[in-house]
């Protein structure tokens, strides 16, 4: 498995022109906006996620090493990604999926599924469910995910293992329900 | 046999289910799993949830006809408030940033030895603080659970005015007021507010590291004047280190690695005190 798609270009010591700089952060949207979306329960707070975690590393160009932009960028999107879910922990919402448009059109198993899915994901605390997706879907190593998180590689494994079971767990407790129902 | 059940983890089974093992490591856990059945249907949910979650979320993983201008828009907007200073955060490597918090912790092991940060500063059955001291903490984590979740408007007065924040905060606290400097640990200010603390003006700092990670030191009148050591509260992953002395109770909260907490506690302190000093 591949660790690192380096989105960005190695040319520690000069300051990255803003033009390149812009460009490499373009490319890296559709990663960003994936990331953002499965770390959130609505396709607009995805974007929202989205849209601050571009406008910090602008922001924080300056402190960009030069190497591994989209390690960095993914660093600071989880990051944003439980900051805004500890403030919505204490402010429940109803989530209110307007839908944008950005659904998966790919997708072909039934929707049901999907919600179910989506919502055993919901009940993943939020530092399980980053290392779940920065390992499942991302494909960062356990090593990455460790220092990305600033966690020792022991908490990233007890966490993935957490995000399983619990997922597993979530998803068998549903299947109990939908079997009795019809009788 | 029974060498084998010993021999393959938990973690190992996840390795395997991510790929990250070599073949022979592969060949050994599959083996393993023949035997091993229960483990084995636990193995297909965890790999099929992959399939599933990869599938959940791959049609999000494309361009959008406004990306272009949404990073134009965002060109500028975090103003410069936020980056108070260009410091040598920018050199600081990630890996750096590791070995100073395994660093901190030795330091913190170290000091728990010699007795450095002696009396209480792990939560242990001493004497219960007093109610104020209870609440402190509370009030801190509901701080920073509010404020530092805010892009925007996470503090009424930026570091760009950080002379006036301390004098502002520093009048309504009825307290001179240093505001800790906490560059030599990765983060630097974003500013401050004003908060009510313990039904009296108090007084919040907000820190930010180079990876958006925030930190909160919160300070608040402290009406039984006394003095207690170092203490911890958890409370949902955020972490409070908090302390009273004399009029004054300090609270340090964030969601970072305990030691590093830790750190920043102590440096705050330091600061706070060496200031008191000159003053008196």
């Amino acid at each position: 498995m591949s660790p690192s798609r380096n989105g960005g270009h190695a040319d520690a010591g000069n300051t990255p022109a803003s033009d390149r700089f812009e460009e490499d952060v373009l490319a890296l949207m559709p990663a960003l906006r994936r990331y953002a979306r499965s770390l959130v329960r609505s396709d607009a707070d995805g974007e929202d996620l989205l849209q601050d975690c571009v406008e910090k590393v602008l922001a924080r160009r300056a402190q960009w090493r030069g190497i591994n932009l989209r390690a960095w960028a993914f660093t600071i999107m989880t990051n944003l990604g439980r900051n805004r879910h500890r403030y919505t922990a204490m402010h429940p919402q109803v989530a209110l999926d307007e839908d944008l448009g950005l659904e998966a059109e790919t997708r072909e198993s039934d929707p049901l599924e999907r919600s179910r899915l989506e919502r055993a994901l919901n009940g993943l605390s939020v530092e399980n469910r980053s290392v779940l997706m920065l390992v499942v879907i991302e494909g960062y190593r356990y090593q990455d995910v460790a220092e990305m998180m600033a966690i020792p590689i022991g908490t990233v494994m007890s966490r993935l293992s957490r995000a399983r079971h619990q997922l597993a767990e979530a998803m068998k407790d549903d299947n109990v329900i939908s079997m009795r129902r019809p009788k | 046999m029974t060498e084998d059940f010993n021999a393959v983890s938990e973690d190992d089974l996840h390795a395997y289910v991510d790929g990250a093992l070599g073949p022979r490591e592969r060949v050994r856990i599959e083996r393993w799993l023949d035997e091993n059945p229960a483990r084995a249907e636990e193995v297909r949910q965890w790999r099929a949830q992959a399939v599933e979650l990869r599938a959940l979320f791959a049609g999000y993983a494309r361009s959008d006809a406004g990306d272009r201008e949404r990073l134009s828009r965002s060109s500028g907007t975090e103003e410069a408030r936020q980056e108070p200073d260009g410091q040598d955060r920018a050199t600081r490597s990630r890996a750096g940033f590791v070995r100073a918090v395994a660093a901190g912790f030795a330091l913190f092991v170290a000091g728990g030895l010699t007795g450095l940060y002696a009396p209480s500063l792990l939560p242990s059955g001493g004497a219960r603080p007093s109610q104020i001291a209870e609440s402190l903490p509370r009030q801190a984590q509901s701080a920073f659970l509010v404020y530092a979740s805010e892009v925007r408007h996470a503090v009424e007065v930026g570091a760009d005015e950080q002379t006036h924040l301390a004098t502002w905060l520093g009048k309504r606290l009825d307290h001179p007021l240093t505001i800790p400097d906490l560059s030599a640990l990765g983060f630097s200010l974003v500013g401050g507010r004003l908060l009510p603390v313990n039904d009296k003006a108090g007084a919040m700092f907000m820190y930010e590291d180079g990876s958006g990670r925030r930190l909160t030191v919160l300070l608040g009148r402290n009406a039984d004047n006394r003095e207690t050591s170092f203490r911890i509260d958890e409370s949902d992953g955020v972490e409070t280190f908090y302390w009273i002395d004399g009029p004054i109770g300090y609270a340090v909260t964030g969601e970072v690695p305990r030691a590093l907490l830790q750190q920043v506690a102590d440096e705050c302190y330091r600061q706070f005190e060496k200031s008191e000093a000159t003053k008196s």
